[in-house]
């Protein structure tokens, strides 16, 4: 968990007032981005696409405060953090992201103070999703978002609900803590987040049934590449003979290092920040680490690639590739990466198996 | 009094010991028995193998069409029994023909009158013979439907029982059972790897391309969507029937108890089938990454196609071989189908077009020359020094009846759709073939409000 800076288009964003704007803005550099793709690396790609995100989400969240203001309830009450998970949490949202977001709030003493702010802030997360959802980011589908509560709450109630996942690690809770581990703050204070995660970190270090319940969650997207060294392609549908590269390739890649990071105690939220650290840390060796980053980049650069059609004015994503655009020089780099994850899957699971064989 | 009747009685049978066995049968008569037993036993159990055919295709295909694909069933089995008892039999095992038309079709025995009993010297008597030669051929047929599923016309069924039964399906038994051409030629098809399987699929295969392919099952590209059955526990059900009743198809293809040679005939059965099931499993689970149950099922029947013509021909390793090589083939053949864009909806032409080619084909490798003796059919194979020659005869049966069997099917179903019409219309088919051929659903409690809103 860290926070993120929004990078040079904060500037550019920060006297747009309307959301229309906003919205032709994401519009022309979304198109550029795409259009810069084949002449640079992915990960420069994705830096730049997510800082706009990042741009645009915290500007829409200024324009919430706003019209809160205007609706005469006032500033903010207290401090707080917008949160982003998934893969707006990693910056590694694509062309066509959905929102995963929440909000987490400075308690008061007060019973009623509490309730207040529970009120304030429940009607500025449901403006800030609405204006996103004008920008083109639709909700999240598992409802991982900002206005459903559970995903919105004070600081010491973020606490308990850690807590009790911890207490009950169930498949699902196990699942949220997951979640949580990409969380990263987009606008509002970083130390609120901060608090929450030296907990988070010091539970989940050395609980073995934590552990091997997160590396099923983990391991559980298999990577699409056969014994042979065959690709698992798309048999059927309009993506036949193309390849899920984001649940065959993009998330077991993501589930692999983000786990070896949580359990190293690395707070980096970007899967390539997570694999130079782990680096650093001496958890992978420099030839892992290597082919870690050759791997990923070429994925995400498959995973912008799927998710950035425009189809009638409209982007369309997919977390399938097609297999027009899976051209001969790329499979066998892709095969070579996805090799690589399931070598990194396996090195994981043994790892974690030998640590707590013997309790 | 007991020791006096006793004595005399003891002395009577030493004195006429014939009059004692008045009433036991002769050893020959005892033989006959039997075997007419068996083949009997043998003909009900390939009858059964009809109860597979009806799970296996309406488990493979949609519930809106589940009533009309088991019924039909029953009904062209009732037709194709008058059909092949009218004409069929005749066309394949009826003796009167001259030895020059002899070699192409049989004549005689038409609207069959069979004797009550077995004559002298005979192995059986025909009325079994018969019986049994009819449950082949409603096998036959039965494997062609799987080419019209879903969306064929239910006249089109009726005018192919009878065109098959009475023409195209004798025909080819008579080449290779009834003493014709390739029966000359020493052609080894044990049970019918060619003459029930090849010569079913090849309707099916004429008949696929006729109809094309159901709606949906292609994209405007080229590329294919699942038609997923409804049902994968009747499929799996379909193959153990179908595989209890190779049984009878296969062992009851001796034709005789004999000296128990019907025992290895069913021993090599069951070794082909299991290879296919555990070849086909393995081999979808290797390449996809998914172990796909359709595929393992096809699998197993393609074993049991395969080793059909082979069962009495090879030793027990290559009733392995056979079988695991049927179940790899089966896979291939049907991804290779799907991408030709032939709409194969319960696999047919793979497992019952491939499998029983290669079926045929194996014996030109595996047959052995005890064996060949034994059955009194052909040579042994090219792996135990019988050289190529076997495998020539088998291969020139295999396209020989293939292409005869798809020709003559593709002919007659061609000038049936000219004349009649083959397929239900776009939206009949969309209804589902329950309502629009027969007035109800086979699932009606599942299916009368989705069906009254279309």
């Amino acid at each position: 968990m860290s926070s993120g800076g929004t990078g040079a288009y904060a500037e550019r964003l920060s006297d747009i007032e309307d959301i229309a704007v906003l919205k032709s803005v994401r519009e022309r550099e979304q198109r550029r981005l795409l259009g810069s793709m084949p002449h640079r690396p992915a990960a420069e790609t994705a830096e730049a696409l997510n800082g706009l995100h990042d741009a645009l989400i915290a500007r829409s969240i200024a324009l919430a405060e706003k019209q809160m203001a205007r609706m005469g309830r006032g500033a903010p009450p207290v401090p707080y953090a917008y949160l982003l998970f998934g893969s707006g949490g990693r910056r590694e949202m694509t062309f066509t992201s959905d929102q995963d977001s929440g909000i987490v709030y400075a308690d008061v003493p007060s019973e009623s103070g509490n309730r207040a702010n529970a009120e304030y802030f429940g009607e500025l997360s449901r403006i800030v999703v609405q204006l996103l959802v004008q920008l083109g980011y639709p909700p999240c589908e598992g409802n991982v978002i900002a206005s459903h509560p559970p995903w919105r709450r004070s600081l010491s109630s973020w606490e308990e609900r850690v807590d009790g996942w911890f207490a009950e690690p169930n498949w699902e809770n196990v699942r949220y803590l997951l979640i949580a581990a990409d969380g990263r703050v987009v606008a509002g204070d970083p130390a609120l987040l901060g608090k929450l995660t030296d907990r988070y970190y010091f539970d989940v270090l050395d609980t073995p049934v934590i552990a091997r319940r997160m590396l099923e969650n983990t391991l559980r997207h298999k990577v699409l590449v056969g014994v042979f060294g065959q690709l698992l392609r798309e048999p059927y549908g309009e993506n036949a003979g193309g390849l899920d590269i984001k649940y065959g390739a993009y998330i077991p890649m993501v589930n692999v290092f983000r786990l070896m990071a949580v359990r190293a105690g690395i707070r980096e939220t970007g899967t390539l920040a997570r694999i130079r650290a782990l680096k650093a840390a001496g958890e992978l060796t420099p030839n892992e680490a290597d082919a870690a980053v050759e791997s990923f980049n070429l994925i995400l650069k498959l995973r912008l690639l799927a998710a950035a059609r425009i189809e009638e004015g409209r982007w369309v994503g997919s977390g399938k590739i097609a297999k027009e655009q899976l051209t001969s020089d790329l499979v066998l780099p892709l095969k070579r990466a996805l090799k690589f994850g399931k070598f990194m899957q396996r090195k994981l699971e043994r790892a974690i198996r030998d640590r707590y064989r013997s309790r | 009094m007991v020791k006096k009747s006793l004595i005399a009685l003891g002395a009577l049978m030493l004195l006429f010991p014939t009059m004692a066995f008045a009433e036991d049968p002769s050893a020959a008569t005892l033989d006959m028995g039997l075997s007419a037993l068996w083949i009997m036993v043998a003909g009900i159990l390939v009858l059964l193998m009809q109860g597979g055919f009806i799970l296996l295709e309406t488990g493979s295909t949609r519930m809106k069409n589940a009533g009309h694909v088991a019924g039909k069933t029953i009904f062209t089995l009732g037709l194709c029994s008058l059909i092949y008892w009218a004409v069929g039999y005749g066309f394949a095992f009826g003796g009167d023909a001259s030895e020059s038309l002899n070699k192409f079709i049989g004549v005689g025995n038409f609207f069959f009158d069979p004797p009550i009993s077995a004559g002298d010297g005979d192995g059986y008597p025909s009325t079994i013979f018969f019986v049994f030669q009819l449950a082949f051929a409603a096998v036959s047929l039965s494997i062609a439907w799987g080419g019209f599923a879903e969306r064929a016309k239910l006249s089109s069924y009726l005018i192919y029982t009878i065109l098959f039964t009475s023409v195209i399906y004798p025909i080819v038994a008579h080449w290779i059972w009834g003493g014709g051409w390739l029966a000359e030629d020493g052609s080894q098809d044990y049970a019918g790897s060619t003459v029930v399987h090849l010569t079913g699929a090849m309707g099916a295969f004429a008949a696929t391309i006729l109809l094309k392919p159901r709606i949906g099952k292609y994209n405007k590209d080229g590329s294919a969507n699942p038609i997923s059955g409804h049902n994968q526990v009747f499929s799996a059900l379909s193959v153990l029937l179908l595989w209890v009743g190779w049984f009878g198809f296969n062992a009851g293809s001796a034709l005789a108890v004999g000296d128990g040679f019907f025992g290895y005939v069913a021993f090599n059965t069951q070794l082909g089938a299991a290879g296919g099931a555990v070849a086909a499993l393995l081999i979808s689970w290797l390449v996809t990454g998914k172990a796909d149950i359709p595929t393992m099922l096809n699998g197993a029947l393609a074993g049991l196609v395969a080793i059909t013509a082979s069962c009495a021909y090879v030793e027990p390793w290559a009733a392995v071989l056979i079988g695991l090589i049927a179940g790899v083939l089966v896979f291939l053949s049907a991804r290779f189908f799907e991408k030709i864009r032939v709409d194969d909806p319960i696999s047919a032409l793979s497992v019952h077009g491939a499998a029983g080619v290669w079926g045929t084909l194996a014996n030109g490798f595996f047959a052995t020359e005890e064996l060949a003796g034994k059955v009194g059919v052909g040579k042994a194979g090219l792996f135990y020094g019988g050289g190529g020659e076997q495998l020539w005869v088998q291969f020139e049966s295999v396209v020989v009846c293939g292409a005869f069997a798809f020709a003559a099917s593709y002919v007659l179903l061609w000038i049936m759709k000219k004349l009649v019409g083959f397929r239900v219309t776009e939206e009949q088919e969309i209804i589902g073939l329950d309502l629009s051929e027969h007035g109800s659903y086979g699932y009606p409690e599942h299916l009368k409000k989705t069906g009254a809103s279309i």
